[in-house]
This record gives structure tokens, C-alpha cells and sequence, in this order.
């Protein structure tokens, strides 16, 4: 305090604002600021922060400047694992989107997904579309003439096309509108559609039939004509295309369904409802949910989309806690490193908090009272049977969460939550990320791409693209290193070069790695020594940049030796080299 | 250079830096194995699943401790424990998964069933309701697991003779229409509590050896390590038999 006082002294002429600023500036949970804080508060509040500066320094400190008060409320966005994927996540994702679109081919059934993806956009852009012209029409008709004189060209043109589908009416092929009104004598009531289409088009562009009249009302009529024309267009698209009974992939919905869906495009007051193919997508959607979707969750295409996404190079705790069999590698991990007690709790506590929130208010307290002493006593009692180290304050807080009048609420524990999820992320999960276990699943699900294409391909070529393809992301020289022609008998003829003499710079081995000969750098001590001790040093030191690539080339390896042994399977000529290779793999 | 090939591969491939440096280095890999006391081939995922109080969490606590709980809290959502066993001469690690059976927690507890190899679902011999209650649990197991996830049907309790409410006879035709295992136990003596884990994963093991449990599958419920580098594809051929290592 008397530090601060001193600093302040100086400027003390200067607006109190400085002094504030100075105490800000001190920034973090400085010595400084922590105790200006606490000079300036009451005795309860500096016991607080004398508690903070002890808490232990591998949980985090509550949020310094709300001294632990407010439940930070950090479930809201990360509740979802990018890896595990409901339909309606996946339909909206546009990472996973092609892989399930492939998955959909592969069933003959990737037209349900074409519908429902453009029945989307249609629907989204047609709302916007029309809330966006509404607004432009308050604008236009206070604007002057040059919005008018814009629109007036347009309304000359307008009173050809309705003209066309009334003379179409017996179903002439020309316009797209008629190639629905000539689908119509398949069904039930097609001379009643008919005219009533017909009708309707007749009156609903009859307005616009006006010519020229540069008038304000007659540039929005203008406008919206040509709009409606649009969506209208659209419309007719996607319904000729999934939906009329002509159509090539016509989805399964029933006659009721369609006809529902021409009314709400030939609407009455001549719009479009933008909400014309919601009913017929909903239908696409539980078909999709029940006969396609648990497949292709266990398919190699959403293995290549997992493999995408944690490779993409930022993976987040949430895609590993909320993804079961991320989860199966990462608690194997957690219990090597003796810290399972770090995840047991999060997932208990989370799991409490979760089916009380599901209640929606209505659960008996008593009950959650009873359920949160169970937690408290493992885990934050002065005498639990697992202590995870939280500070006096979280377990004042707890204690007053659980104890409160009519039990305990859905965020009751929000703040040991976020310590134990702060705690997983920053000190176990980099862990985890270069860790074996980690490299293992990621192999596996590699693994399980390659042989779901190889039980499809034959021979030669598909070995080669599948691990291309399946291993194009973590690998990032992987694509140069495999264009060796396994076909060929031995492929090192292509590096040789016999007459190269000591003037190389280096070679290239089998694998297509570059070993590098010439010294770039010869002054520079190589601190490297043997390859036993480098061995050593790259599992000590686990994590670098070297020892990743070096994991990811092992990998190559490995796959490029199943892949040649595979094609080497009656071929005795096999290197000798490769064959050790293998087999030291193998034991 | 296929030597040091193989100290790396012995070092990245194997446990934590703890479990390395109380061994001495040994350039064959067997030997390495045999001698790691935490070195298991494969790791499966277990559920244990069943109605409240029919001692779920004692069986898992007989089974990973040795020793009976007496008045155990019910759990809240989920804990897991670990243990390895033998099969078949392959040590492998069971993560096993033990779910709250109140109805109110079901909900959460359905999202560990996917992944499971494993699934032990458990009454109690003694209240006649837990029994009448087991199509529920196995629809569930079915809808949510894999086809070829193992389901063993345990009788707990199996030390309370004396008010017992389900016989055996029932209960073992009931698995035998499901296609289940079965074992009556006790958590409390321990009778049955190692056979009931170690049938399910003796079965799984068979599924794996035999090809109907498809390792590349994703979320198999099995974690194995590279003793079968393809990625635990299938070799028709077993094992190859390694020589005596010459260290």
C-alpha cells in the first residue's frame, strides 16, 4: 500500500484518473494492484484475495477482478465436439458436408441430401430476398424518379411472360413453368391446377401489364414482379427436379405432400411462400436420421472427415471431451498421467449439472442436494477421498451452491468446472496431442479409411490412391514421396546415379526422403551425437517439431510397406531391406 | 541401422517415460515386452449398465480393488476404472465405464455406450424388478452400441440365497433368446466378479481373432497396439512366432 502510495505521490497533482490508470497498468495479479484492491475494500474481500495469491498455481486463479463472485458461464459454446456430428450438424457444416455427400452416393441416395440442401438455400434466400425488397420499397417510394425510370424498361417485358404460360395451357414444352403444368395429366387433378395456375399467373401479372408509366407505385410493382419471377423460378427448379413425379430422383414424399407444395407455390395472393418445400424436407430428414445417418457415422467418409478436422491443426478440448472415441484414447491418456481424477470429476459434475438443466426446474432438490454431497464429499470435502486441490473459496462457493433453499441449481458447479477444464486444456491436453496415444488413434482412423477403399479397389493403382488420399493431410510430402512406381522392379534405379560421384548433395532413399549430404552449414557444431542418444533425447523431450515429423514419416513408412507388401504379395524379388523393415514393424 | 530403427521403435511405441526408465534398455523388442509390467496388446472399453442399487459400481470396485464397498453412494453420471488381465496369453487393459442406473441420469449415460467392446448388464437376484427391467437396458445396448459389441448378463447379489427373487434357470434362458452371456455373482465374496470380465473379454478376443469384430471399425470399443502394425487388419495367419531373443 505504501509502495502504491509512493508511485502515486509524484502525480498526485494530475486527475485522479492517472491513479487509476497507474493501478490498471500494473495489469495481471500483480503485488501492486492486488494490494491497492484490497486497501480499498472491506476486511471479507481482502481475506478473498489473500486466498487468491495462495491458490495453487496449476489451477487457474479465478477470473482476476471479480474475485471468484460470478459463475462464469463457459458451457454455452463448447458443449459440441467437432467429431461427433448430429444430422442436422452435419447438414449445415460445410467441412463434413462432402464427405457425407460421397457416403450418400455410395447409397444411391444423395439426392435426398441435393434437396434438402437447395430446399434450404431457397428458403433462406427467398426470405431475405423478399425482406430485403420489402425494405427497399419503404425506400423507393421515397426516393425520386431515377429509382422509377430503372424499373419502367423492365415492365414492357413483364407482360410477355405471363402471356406465355396462358397460352401454354395445354401444356406446351417451352417454359420451365410448363414442363410442370405438363406433368400435370399423371396426376389426380390436373385440369383444375391448370387453370388455376394459369389463372393465377394471368392475374397475378396483370398489374405490371401497365406499359411505361414511369410511376412511383409502378416501379415497385416492377420490382417485385421481377423478384417473385425469380424466386418463382427458382422454386420450379428444385421442384422439377426432386419433386414432380417426372423428375429423375424424384424424393419419396406423398401425393398430399406435393400437392401441398404446388398450392404454396402457385400461392393465392400470386407469392411464392418461401416455406413451400419445409414439410417435404422434414420428410427428407428423418429418412435421412434413420436409415442413413448411424451408417455413416461408422463409415471410412466420416473417418476422413474425423481425420480432417484433427489434423487441421487446432483441436480443441471439446472435440476430445465430447467425441466418445476421442474420449477412450484421452482418458487412457489422463490415467497415465495420473490425473484421472481431474476427469473423473469434470465428467460427474458435468453429467450432474447436464440432467438438471434437462429438468428445465422441475426436479426435487432434495434429491440434487443429495447428488451434489455425493460429489462434494469425493472431491471437495476437507476430508475427500479424492482431492483435486481447489482453493478454500471454490469450496465456500460450492458449499453455499449446494445448501442453498430449494437445492442446488444447474451451475452450481460452474466454477470448479471451468478450473478442471482450464486445468485439462492447458496442461494435459498438449500433452496429449503429441503423445503416442494420440498418434495411435489417428493412425487407427487412417487405418480404417485405407481398408474400407482397398476392400472396394482392385490391384494396383487403388492401393496407391487410397493412401494418398487417405493420408494427404498429415503427411505433407507424402504426395511426392509416393509417386514411385511400385509396378517397377526396383525403384531405387530411379535415385541412383552411379556416376555422381562426391559431388552430390545428397540422395534420395527409398521412401523418397531426402538425405542430405552436403554440409550447409559446416562451421556450425553439430550438438546431434549418436542416433542412440538423439533416440533418447527425442523421447525426452516428446514434443517438438522434429519429433512430429519424425512420428508422421514413421507412419509412412508403415503404410508404404503394407501398401508395397500388398502388391509384392507373389513377387519374390522383394528387397531385403524392406522385407526387415517390415517384419521388425511386425514384432 | 535396423537396430537403433527398433530402439526408436521400442521408445515411441511403448507406455510413458516412467514405465522406460526403471527398465534397462534391450535392443530385442520381445524381451522388452515380457519384462514391462504395464505393457498390454489391447485395451477394451467396457459399460457396466443396470437399475439403481443393483451394485454396479461394487462389482467394478470388487473387481479393480479387490475389496467390497459397503455402503457405497450412488454414482453421479459416470466413472471409469482400470485393470489388466490375461487372455489367451495377451495382457490387455479393460477401461471400464460404470453408468448411474437412476432413470434420471439415463439420458446422460447414453452417450458412453457408442464405443463400447464390452457391455455387462446387471440385476439384482434379489427384487424381481431389476429382472423385468433388463429389455429396457438391452435395447438400449443394442441401439447404441455395435453389432458386435459383447453383452454378458450378470445376477448380482448371488451371496443373498436366501432371498433370492429370479432363479437361474430363467435368467440363463433369458440370455440364451438374447444371444447373451450370463453369470449369477457377488460383489461382496468376489465370487464370479473376475470370470464375469474375463468372459466377455475372452469373447471379445475371439470376435477379434476370428474377424467378426472389425478393429478399422470406427469406435470398435478397442484400443490395440501396433504387435499388428496394419492397423489390427486381420492376418489370416497367426502371430508370427518370434525367436528367443539373444540379449
Amino acid at each position: 500500500m505504501f509502495f502504491i502510495i509512493s508511485q502515486v505521490l509524484p502525480h498526485s497533482p494530475s486527475l485522479s484518473g492517472r491513479n487509476h490508470h497507474a493501478i490498471l497498468e500494473a495489469a495481471g495479479p500483480s503485488h501492486v494492484a492486488i494490494n491497492a484492491i484490497s486497501a480499498n475494500m472491506d476486511s471479507f474481500a481482502r481475506g478473498r484475495t489473500a486466498i487468491l495469491k495462495k491458490q495453487p498455481s496449476h489451477m487457474e486463479a479465478a477470473h482476476f477482478g471479480d474475485l471468484g463472485r460470478s459463475s462464469v458461464n463457459y458451457q454455452v459454446q463448447e458443449t459440441r465436439s467437432r467429431l461427433s456430428k448430429t444430422v442436422d450438424q452435419i447438414l449445415r457444416d460445410n467441412v463434413a458436408m462432402p464427405y457425407f455427400i460421397q457416403f450418400m452416393e455410395t447409397h444411391i441416395a444423395e439426392h435426398l441430401v441435393r434437396f434438402w440442401l437447395e430446399a434450404e438455400s431457397f428458403r433462406s434466400t427467398t426470405w431475405s430476398r423478399v425482406r430485403a425488397h420489402s425494405l427497399n420499397s419503404v425506400k423507393h417510394s421515397t426516393l425520386a424518379e431515377p429509382a422509377a425510370s430503372l424499373e419502367s424498361p423492365d415492365s414492357p417485358d413483364s407482360p410477355n411472360d405471363p402471356s406465355r404460360p396462358l397460352t401454354l395451357d395445354q401444356g406446351d414444352e417451352e417454359d420451365t413453368f410448363s414442363s410442370q403444368t405438363s406433368s400435370r395429366p399423371h396426376t389426380p387433378s390436373p385440369q383444375d391446377t391448370n387453370s388455376h395456375t394459369g389463372a393465377l399467373i394471368g392475374h397475378r401479372n396483370s398489374p405490371s401489364s401497365r406499359t411505361g408509366t414511369p410511376v412511383k407505385g409502378q416501379s415497385t410493382s416492377g420490382l417485385s414482379d421481377k423478384l417473385m419471377k425469380s424466386i418463382e423460378r427458382d422454386a420450379v427448379n428444385i421442384f422439377t427436379k426432386y419433386i414432380s413425379p417426372d423428375a429423375a430422383r424424384p424424393i419419396p414424399i406423398t401425393e398430399q405432400i406435393r400437392n401441398d407444395i404446388v398450392a404454396k407455390i402457385c400461392g393465392e395472393d400470386g407469392q411464392v411462400d418461401p416455406n413451400c418445400f419445409v414439410i417435404a424436407q422434414s420428410v427428407v430428414f428423418s429418412i435421412i436420421e434413420e436409415q442413413h445417418f448411424s451408417e455413416f457415422l461408422r463409415s471410412h467418409y466420416f473417418c476422413k472427415y474425423q481425420i480432417e478436422v484433427l489434423t487441421s491443426g487446432s483441436v480443441f478440448l471439446a472435440d476430445i471431451l465430447f467425441c466418445e472415441s476421442a474420449l477412450f484414447y484421452f482418458s487412457e491418456y489422463m490415467e497415465k498421467e495420473d490425473a484421472m481424477n481431474v476427469l473423473q470429476f469434470w465428467l460427474a459434475a458435468e453429467n450432474f449439472q447436464d440432467q438438471l438443466a434437462a429438468k428445465k426446474g422441475q426436479y426435487d432438490g432434495q434429491e440434487a442436494q443429495n447428488d451434489a454431497m455425493i460429489l462434494y464429499d469425493k472431491y471437495f470435502s476437507l476430508q475427500a477421498t479424492n482431492p483435486l486441490g481447489f482453493g478454500d473459496s471454490v469450496r465456500m462457493e460450492i458449499e453455499s451452491n449446494i445448501c442453498r433453499e430449494g437445492g442446488p441449481l444447474p451451475d452450481c458447479f460452474n466454477t470448479p468446472l471451468r478450473q478442471a477444464w482450464t486445468t485439462m486444456e492447458k496442461v494435459y491436453m498438449p500433452g496429449f496431442l503429441s503423445s503416442n496415444l494420440y498418434y495411435k488413434y489417428l493412425s487407427d482412423l487412417i487405418n480404417s479409411v485405407r481398408v474400407d477403399e482397398f476392400t472396394g479397389g482392385n490391384a494396383n493403382t487403388t492401393p496407391e490412391q487410397g493412401t494418398k488420399k487417405a493420408a494427404v493431410k498429415i503427411l505433407k510430402n507424402f504426395d511426392e514421396a509416393i509417386t514411385v512406381d511400385i509396378a517397377s522392379l526396383d525403384p531405387e534405379s530411379l535415385y541412383q546415379r552411379p556416376y555422381a560421384g562426391r559431388m552430390t548433395f545428397g540422395k534420395v532413399n527409398e521412401l523418397g526422403q531426402f538425405i542430405r549430404e552436403a554440409e550447409p552449414e559446416p562451421d556450425v557444431k553439430k550438438s546431434k551425437g549418436s542416433m542412440f542418444s538423439q533416440a533418447m533425447k527425442k523421447w525426452v523431450q516428446g514434443n517438438s517439431d522434429e519429433a512430429q515429423e519424425e512420428m508422421a514419416w514413421k507412419i509412412a513408412k508403415m503404410i508404404v510397406n503394407d501398401v508395397m507388401q500388398q502388391g509384392h504379395q507373389g513377387s519374390p524379388e522383394v528387397k531385403a531391406t524392406k522385407v526387415h523393415l517390415f517384419l521388425s514393424l511386425h514384432s | 541401422m535396423q537396430l537403433l530403427f527398433l530402439i526408436e521403435t521400442l521408445f515411441i511405441f511403448n507406455g510413458s517415460l516412467k514405465e522406460y526408465s526403471t527398465r534397462s534398455v534391450c535392443v530385442c523388442f520381445r524381451a522388452a515386452m515380457a519384462t514391462a509390467p504395464y505393457n498390454y496388446s489391447y485395451i477394451f472399453k467396457y459399460i457396466i449398465i443396470g437399475d439403481m442399487g443393483v451394485g454396479k459400481s461394487c462389482l467394478l470396485h470388487q473387481f479393480t480393488e479387490k475389496k467390497f464397498m459397503a455402503d457405497c453412494p450412488h454414482t453421479i453420471g459416470v466413472e471409469f476404472g482400470t485393470r489388466i488381465m490375461e487372455v489367451s496369453g495377451q495382457k490387455i487393459k479393460l477401461q471400464i465405464w460404470d453408468t448411474a442406473g437412476q432413470e434420471r441420469f439415463r439420458a446422460v449415460t447414453r452417450s458412453y455406450y457408442r464405443g463400447a467392446a464390452g457391455a455387462l448388464m446387471v440385476y439384482d437376484i434379489t427384487r424381481r424388478s431389476t429382472y423385468n427391467h433388463l429389455s429396457s437396458w438391452l435395447t438400449d445396448a443394442r441401439n447404441l452400441t455395435n453389432p458386435s459389441t459383447v453383452i454378458i448378463l450378470i445376477g448380482n447379489k448371488a451371496d443373498l440365497e436366501a432371498q433370492r427373487d429370479v432363479t437361474y434357470e430363467e435368467a440363463k434362458q433369458f440370455a440364451e433368446e438374447n444371444g447373451l452371456l450370463f453369470l449369477e455373482a457377488s460383489a461382496k465374496t468376489g465370487e464370479n466378479v473376475e470370470d464375469a470380465f474375463l468372459e466377455a473379454a475372452k469373447k471379445i478376443y475371439q470376435n477379434i481373432q476370428d474377424g467378426s469384430l472389425d478393429l478399422n471399425a470406427a469406435e470398435s470399443g478397442v484400443q490395440h497396439k501396433p504387435s499388428a502394425p496394419q492397423g489390427g487388419r486381420l492376418t489370416s495367419e497367426p502371430q508370427p512366432q518370434r525367436e528367443g531373443c539373444g540379449c
